[in-house]
């Protein structure tokens, strides 16, 4: 690189020399008034140059005024005019040195084909000239309810986008753009903010917490992206794949979301503040159905005696006991229970228990920002605090982001602008996830008579505890803690302190040509501090036989940038714009985790390295990543209609071996704006017609590591002998990166006089190359190889329309609607391999995979052998013999291997957003619209097998000597028709395995958001000194319609490429609020 | 600030940029910190023995095998026992399949090589032992496996199944040249090898041993009898001058920490789980023979039912209310949790303590696992004795009444009690088939904590008689193997298929019930046998 440095400074040294020769210059007065489509002044309008950042607001006559620096004298820039609830409009000046006077008028349309948009790299561009697809998400619409995590906020909103949740509150969120690109590596997108590239993890590897949810055990620990307030965020941009995203090369293969955050303006030196507060009452989204008529017990009886086994299936956690008709029975909360004095009491059902086990959260969430400036110096500052009282006991969370950010002009020539922000986020007792840990599991293996209240003072016993044996008050000993002692006697906390801050220089070397150079880093440390009391069963985290167990991990994370850009803007000829940049980026990577754990301590109550009785488990994994850039682009626009970009990046990365280790992405798109082109086109029906295409390729690097085979260390003696083991991953020396090709073609319509607008775009992008690890023969010593090959293909079809379809007097309604359709498709693995496992169900029962042929995310499952539609063709099938195959003793038979049950994808997937305004207020409803794609659900396999769900009265009777499940089928042993009649409870235990009848089409229609808005009249506000008072109800996840029972088909276990299985979640988090904006 | 000084702070950024862009810097981060590119050969042995004793001997799922040979039966959720595919079908058990193979085997096999390129039996030898325990149990379980092609090349990614036959040629050969080795080796494993402390005249006697275990399973095919292998095995293997495994202080086992993170799997698994019972047909054992094993074996049953039925049997030794009681295997799940008080969990020494249900043994944690133990060995001597096959020292009497000693000695029963129930009429040595009979029994009962074994003995001699499928196992026969990986399936389709057209035909196919190579059920030799009848239409 040495050479391609000096040649560079030879360049910025040769063009350094230009500006001394610029005559000096006058500054540029802005003026103008902005008034509303009712021809009303428009208070409190934003105007701006963003690219100059100076701006200012409308006083209430919709006046404005602000000062362009003199060394931007000559140049042609925009000037954008924005307010909440108006559609920005935006004009070309050319700033002359003297005053100019510019006037707007603001509508309050929903079109939104034109203005200036934030592109890759944070580059601000005019979207009429671009040739890829993208779209942006205001504040506003961005911030019309509160969830946990600013991508949530983001669902239903954005065509073509799959938001997938861990389904525990403040738990992890999957953003998947367009589908799956990678067999086996990460598939979100690329998160940067203000320029900086920030991480989205949640976690590292080697840890006993399996931290974003598990299917067995974990604690999801949610996504790091969760840091940013929303508050702060002024636009949220998402490119939609590879085409819009080249520029940033190998990490843009998923696309990439670019997040600008507040600016101070030139306000005179005037402090101008904004505050937005919210409290909303939060609840679980779905609980199951459950039925209340049979308590627990196996075979219709049940007896009390020590809840562990002494009395009749005290100690099961099943319901398939007697009917709950009021007879008297001993239980765990009978007087005198446990002894032979209980004192029997009524067998009623608890229709609530589970429902009551929850209670209202709540959440208080306030940002305060102030921000002010002259036309040299301007700066913003705001701070913002979420205290969140979770639905599950015991639960919190507080989140504290304060933003800084400022612009000086050193000179005339160069400005400096620097972004600090600090992020601490605290979460106290999550609630773990998984089926030995979840905290909605037991209610899935549980008694229906169970009253919850009796389970509140879980010390309430007269054992040591509360319960027997050291353990606390609890209805069953065998198999489950009491919910309330895990919520408050394992006490986790984890914090995150987060700093993203960044830099940059701007130094204009001519009036067309500047030099920036900005550098950044997102540096986090994340600790989490579990602690297991003794008593709780799960053995993964604590012994029994110890005083109680520990878990510690801290995170390291660090990446920074530097980059340095050239950016030129020439005007040639009169009617062609050249835009050209180019760049070189450095990336350093370094992740560190730490763990300290151990499943005994010494002392009860001291959870500290120094009391472990077991000598701790400790590991430490360190993960670098280098990666050095040069990248450019050249966009030329032929009289404002026709532009023509070509992009290309170079990488050379770390992970690679050398010589494979430099790899090129180039990509060129087009926009021609027909209707600028031939003016003629224009009419009352079509206002504005544009078509775009575009073709990009870009890849991926390898995870680091992935070269060569090492040993792997035991972190625990084996009696005081170290223990090394082979990995057993083949690894490849000769790793190639990844390569994906996209090309996408749009259509951009406006129409009606503005009122309507289409964007419609269609793709195809196919990721080749694809580096991951296919199983191989265990017999070879290794369970996988790692290899480059394997082709993944998704093609697919968005809209985004815009309507107003009524327009009156001081109503109108707004419409919008976004689909988005993708097929993706597993076109080929490796030579000898079909399939590769993402992830197994819990009993082996069922498995996610990547089959070859199939769309990514093929469920596999054992079914029932049916001769009634979608026979199997095994001879036992004739017209004779219908129904289910069973054997002799009426059970029905399963499949032997397991059969192909659907795929997680969906068909399609869509928004649909109506808002109506009259006067002063407001009303709008999002619908967050899934169809298609299949869910396999443990809740419903679980709470069949157990009894407790509403389904699994079928069939029960009171009188257990006369059960009451005939299966419709024949013996297939004797072929005849079967006469056995089975107790339900046999019936449904016998449907073990057969995950085939649990898994659903987990289409939904979700009413995502509800907001009820008022702004108080102009006058009410300026008379509290406030230009904008706005109040609102807002409400989130109110509503949902599903065929899938008893769950939210939202949800899966993970955050990770393993979707399409669920079990015990409390879904979606149910809220309603009240929020309170003031603009002054 | 002038334009000059300027300039000249940004060509200084310039430089620093330059030097972050240094190549080499960029390629060493990829250098792993975390895990090295070497380590030393006893770290391999230790982390080895440890899996193959974790995954063979007492199951993976803590319990999971003992319902095979019936020395246990679920009383909670009894899909096991009942042979649903979904929980001992190809998938469930995928993973023992393939971890033997891409763990333990795997680094046995790089010892072999290492040991052999340095020429030190001491570490080869003992590696080579250990790994033909565990293919010995790998293709009982499953039939033909890959060997001779398994770990042969990194570029040979699909290795082909050997016969089983073959596979037990190349155990012989290997246990063969092993224990000539250990003649002269020296230790060079020392305190990695937590079986033996890399003794070499320990490790030579376990091998002759594995071989005269290899040789009896061979005992009940026509063929391997009538070629004389077996006898020519049996021979060679209790001829040789490094001895055999004849007493408890000579047994290969690998004795567990105990330290709440290495604990018997057994105590893992009991810690959380009370999923497990005696099985009525060990109880029924026990009740016939008297046998005072059933003290140490199990527990009391909290509250024993009054009278024997198709589901419990009471074995209630020294006092009517102190019953040992076992439940019948596949129940279903209906019939069997109610029975979750009134039937005995397995012997308090293999409870850890404290317990998710209440209070139970303590040292459980610490039990050792067992490898090979004297009891076994008397007992193949006794069979090789009684049957005539090859030369053994000793009579069939003194071995079955050896046997049966060094297992109540390891269970800590006095002598006297060995005495006095030796001397019973039932289980004084009877000679011929009964005495054969008798052999099975005692050994299946010695296999208590090696329920694979005890299954393949089961599956060969099909005593005790009384071991058969409970009322709702899926099939009617007992599972003659486990089903081959689904891994395999999906990535060594054509070597799995070609295994099992071999072994079943076209037809016949990867299920649980076709018989491997030594598991047949046409044995018609002259020897004395008790095998008649052992056949899938008697079940």
């Amino acid at each position: 690189m040495r050479s391609i440095s000096t040649r560079m400074l030879a360049v910025v040294v040769g063009l350094g020399l230009v500006p001394a020769t610029i005559a000096a210059q006058q500054s540029t007065t802005i003026t103008g008034r902005v008034m509303n489509d009712a021809n009303a002044p428009a208070t409190g309008v934003t105007v701006s140059i963003p690219e100059l950042r100076v701006g200012t607001q409308t006083d209430p006559m919709g006046q404005y005024t602000f000062t362009a620096p003199a060394t931007a004298t000559g140049r042609t820039v925009y000037v954008i005019a924005r307010r909440l609830g108006y559609q920005p409009d935006s004009a070309q000046v050319t700033l002359s040195g003297g005053t100019v006077t510019q006037n707007f008028t603001l509508r309050q349309s929903a079109t939104q084909l034109t203005g200036v948009v934030v592109t890759a790299l944070g580059i601000e561009r005019e979207k009429s000239q671009l040739g890829t697809a993208q779209q942006q998400i205001t504040s506003e619409d961005l911030n019309t309810t509160k969830a946990m995590n600013v991508v949530q906020q983001v669902q239903g909103k954005v065509s073509g986008v799959t938001i997938t949740g861990g389904g525990t509150p403040g738990g992890s969120t999957n953003i998947v753009i367009r589908g799956q690109n990678t067999l086996a590596s990460n598939n979100q997108p690329l998160f940067v903010v203000d320029g900086i590239p920030v991480a989205n993890t949640n976690g590292g590897a080697g840890s006993l917490t399996n931290r974003g949810g598990g299917i067995g055990n974990g604690y999801d620990f949610g996504n790091a992206i969760s840091d940013l307030n929303p508050e702060d965020i002024e636009t949220f941009t998402v490119l939609k794949g590879p085409n819009a995203a080249a520029i940033y090369g190998s990490r843009a293969q998923n696309g990439a979301i670019v997040i600008t955050t507040k600016k101070g303006m030139a306000t005179q030196g005037r402090m101008r503040t904004e505050l937005s507060t919210l409290y909303t009452w939060d609840a679980p989204g779905r609980l199951p159905d459950f039925q209340n008529q049979y308590g627990q017990g196996a075979g219709g009886s049940f007896s009390y005696r020590n809840g562990a086994g002494a009395g009749t299936c005290d100690g099961c956690d099943q319901s398939w006991g007697p009917k709950l008709d009021g007879r008297l029975l001993c239980q765990f909360n009978s007087p005198g229970a446990g002894t032979a004095g209980c004192t029997a009491t009524p067998w009623v059902p608890q229709p609530n228990n589970v429902k009551d086990f929850f209670e209202t959260g709540h959440t208080m969430s306030t940002t305060l920002a102030v921000s002010g400036g002259t036309d040299r110096a301007n700066a913003r500052m705001s701070v913002g605090v979420d205290n969140i009282d979770g639905f599950v006991p015991n639960n919190s969370f507080q989140k504290t982001t304060g933003l800084l950010s400022g612009q000086l002009q050193v000179s005339p020539r160069f400005t400096t602008n620097g972004v600090l922000q600090y992020v601490r986020n605290n979460g106290l007792n999550r609630p773990g996830t998984g089926y030995n840990n979840s905290i909605m599991e037991q209610f899935f293996w549980f008694g229906r008579q169970v009253d919850i209240d009796a389970l509140r003072d879980w010390r309430a016993g007269s054992g040591v505890n509360g319960g027997a044996g050291g353990r606390e008050y609890n209805w069953n000993y065998n198999y489950h803690n009491n919910p309330f002692f895990i919520q408050e006697a394992n006490r986790t906390s984890d914090s995150r302190d987060r700093f993203i801050i960044s830099g940059t220089a701007r130094y204009a070397l001519t009036d067309w040509l500047n030099a920036s150079l900005r550098s950044g880093s997102d540096i986090f440390r994340f600790n989490i501090d579990q602690q297991f009391d003794p008593a709780f069963l799960n053995g993964t985290y604590v012994d029994q036989s110890y005083a109680g167990g520990f878990n510690f991990i801290s995170d390291y994370r660090n990446e920074h940038n530097t980059e340095l850009m050239l950016n030129a803007n020439r005007n040639f000829m009169g009617n062609v714009d050249l835009t050209a940049m180019l760049g070189g980026n450095v990336r350093r990577e370094t992740f560190d985790t730490r763990t300290t754990s151990t499943t005994g301590i010494s002392v009860a109550g001291i959870y500290n390295v120094s009391n472990a009785a077991i000598t701790p488990t400790l590991g430490q994994t360190i993960t670098r990543r280098n990666m050095n850039s040069v990248f450019g682009s050249a966009a030329a626009t032929l009289n404002n209609y026709w532009t023509v970009e070509v992009t290309g990046r170079n990488d050379v990365s770390s992970t690679l071996p050398e010589g494979e280790n430099s790899y090129f992405y180039p990509s060129v798109n087009t926009s021609f704006i027909v209707t600028d082109a031939v003016p003629a086109l224009q009419n009352n029906w079509l206002s504005y017609l544009k078509l775009r295409a575009s073709w990009a390729e870009v890849g991926n690097d390898a995870d680091p590591y992935q070269l060569a085979t090492t040993f792997q260390g035991n972190a625990n003696q084996f009696g005081g002998r170290p223990q090394f083991t082979l990995g057993n991953n083949l690894l490849e020396p000769n790793l190639k990166p990844e390569i994906t090709n996209s090309t996408e073609g749009g259509i951009e319509v406006g129409f009606l006089n503005g009122r309507a607008s289409l964007d419609m775009t269609v793709y195809r992008k196919e990721t080749e190359n694809q580096i991951y690890l296919v199983p191989v023969s265990p017999t070879t010593g290794y369970a996988n190889k790692l290899i480059n090959a394997g082709t993944m293909r998704n093609t697919g079809f968005e809209a985004l329309l815009n309507v107003t379809p009524v327009e009156v007097r001081d109503f109108r309604w707004d419409l919008t609607f976004n689909y988005g359709q993708n097929q993706n498709k597993v076109v080929e693995l490796a030579a000898g391999v079909d399939r590769i496992v993402l992830g197994n169900g819990l009993f082996s029962d069922v498995r996610v995979e990547a089959t070859q042929g199939q769309p990514y995310g093929a469920i596999w499952g054992y079914d029932l052998r049916r001769c009634d539609g979608g026979a199997i063709d095994d001879g036992l099938c004739t017209t004779a013999n219908l129904g289910q195959q069973l054997t002799s003793g009426g059970f029905p038979l399963q499949t032997d291997t397991m059969v192909y049950l659907g795929s997680i994808q969906p068909k399609w997937t869509g928004g649909l957003s109506n808002q109506f305004t009259w006067k002063n207020m407001s009303f709008g409803a999002l619908l967050d619209i899934r169809r298609g794609g299949k869910l396999m659900s443990y809740t419903n396999y679980v709470g069949l097998y157990s009894g407790v769900l509403e389904e699994s009265l079928y069939g029960r009777e009171v009188d257990w000597n006369n059960p009451g499940v005939l299966v419709q089928g024949f013996d297939v042993d004797s072929m005849a028709a079967n006469n056995i009649t089975l107790t339900s409870e046999r019936y449904h235990q016998s449907l073990f395995g057969a995950t085939g009848l649990t898994t659903y089409d987990a289409s939904y229609v979700k009413l995502r958001e509800l907001r009820f808005g008022y702004d108080l009249p102009q006058n009410l506000a300026n008379r509290v000194r406030m230009s904008s008072v706005s109040i609102a109800l807002t409400g989130r996840n109110l509503a949902l319609w599903t065929d899938v029972p008893n769950i939210d088909p939202e949800f899966a276990y993970s955050s990770g490429n393993f979707q399409g299985v669920e079990y015990a979640l409390p879904g979606n988090t149910r809220s309603f609020g009240i929020s309170l904006r003031v603009t002054p | 600030m002038s334009n000059r000084r300027m300039l000249l702070g940004v060509g200084i950024t310039l430089s620093l940029f330059a030097t972050a862009c240094d190549p080499d810097g960029l390629t060493d981060a990829n250098n792993n910190p975390n895990d090295p590119v070497d380590a030393p050969s006893a770290t391999l042995f230790t982390n080895s023995a440890r899996l193959a004793a974790a995954r063979w001997l007492d199951g993976v799922n803590g319990t999971r095998y003992g319902f095979l040979p019936q020395h246990m039966a679920q009383v909670q959720y009894p899909d096991d026992d009942q042979y649903l595919a979904a929980r001992l079908g190809a998938s469930a058990t995928a993973n023992l399949f393939n971890n033997s193979y891409n763990a333990e085997l795997k680094d046995l096999d790089i010892l072999i090589d290492r040991g052999k390129a340095a020429s030190e039996p001491g570490l080869w030898a003992p590696a080579m032992v250990l790994s033909s325990w565990e293919f010995g149990v790998v293709t009982d379980v499953f039939g033909d496996v890959p060997f001779t092609e398994a770990f042969a090349d990194a570029a040979t990614l699909r290795p082909a199944y050997d016969p089983q036959q073959d596979v037990y040629d190349s155990i012989f050969v290997r246990l063969d040249e092993a224990s000539d080795a250990l003649a002269s080796a020296s230790n060079e494993l020392g305190d990695g090898d937590p079986i033996y402390g890399g003794d070499p005249a320990s490790w030579r006697r376990f091998a002759n041993s594995l071989r005269l275990r290899h040789a009896m399973r061979l005992a009940n095919n026509a063929g391997e009898l009538s070629s004389g292998r077996v006898a020519a095995e049996v021979t060679a293997a209790a001829g040789d001058a490094g001895g055999l495994i004849l007493t408890n202080a000579q047994n290969a086992e690998l004795e567990w920490p105990g330290n709440g993170i290495y604990d018997h799997p057994w105590a893992t698994n009991f810690k959380s789980r009370d999923d497990n019972r005696v099985s009525y047909r060990f109880i029924e054992i026990m009740r016939t023979l008297n046998d005072p094993r059933v003290t140490v074996l199990a527990m009391p049953a909290e509250t024993p039912l009054a009278e024997i039925d198709s589901q419990t049997i009471n074995y209630c030794p020294s006092s009517p209310t102190t019953c040992y009681v076992g439940l019948m295997n596949a129940l279903t799940h209906d019939e069997a949790s109610p029975l979750l008080p009134n039937t005995s969990r397995v012997g308090e020494i293999f409870y850890p303590g404290v317990t998710a249900y209440g209070v139970f043994g303590g040292t459980g944690g610490a039990y050792p696992s067992r490898f090979f133990t004297a009891a076994e060995t008397e007992f193949l001597l006794a069979e090789a004795a009684q049957r005539g096959i090859g030369t053994v020292p000793g009579t069939a009497q003194s071995h079955y009444e050896n046997g049966i000693r060094r297992h109540m000695e390891m269970l800590g029963i006095p002598s006297t009690t060995i005495d006095a129930y030796i001397a019973q009429p039932a289980v004084a040595y009877a000679g011929g088939t009964a005495g054969l009979i008798q052999i099975a029994t005692q050994k299946w009962i010695a296999l208590f904590t090696d329920p694979i074994q005890a299954w393949a003995e089961v599956r060969r001699t099909c005593q005790p008689a009384i071991v058969e499928p409970g009322p709702e196992a899926r099939f009617e026969v007992l599972p003659r193997r486990l089903q081959y990986s689904t891994t395999e399936a999906a990535v060594n389709a054509d070597e799995r298929r070609e295994a099992v057209v071999r072994q079943w035909g076209t037809a016949g196919g990867d299920v649980m019930t076709n018989r491997i190579y030594w598991d047949t059920d046409t044995f018609t030799a002259a020897n004395p046998t008790y095998v008649a009848g052992c056949s899938d239409a008697s079940q």
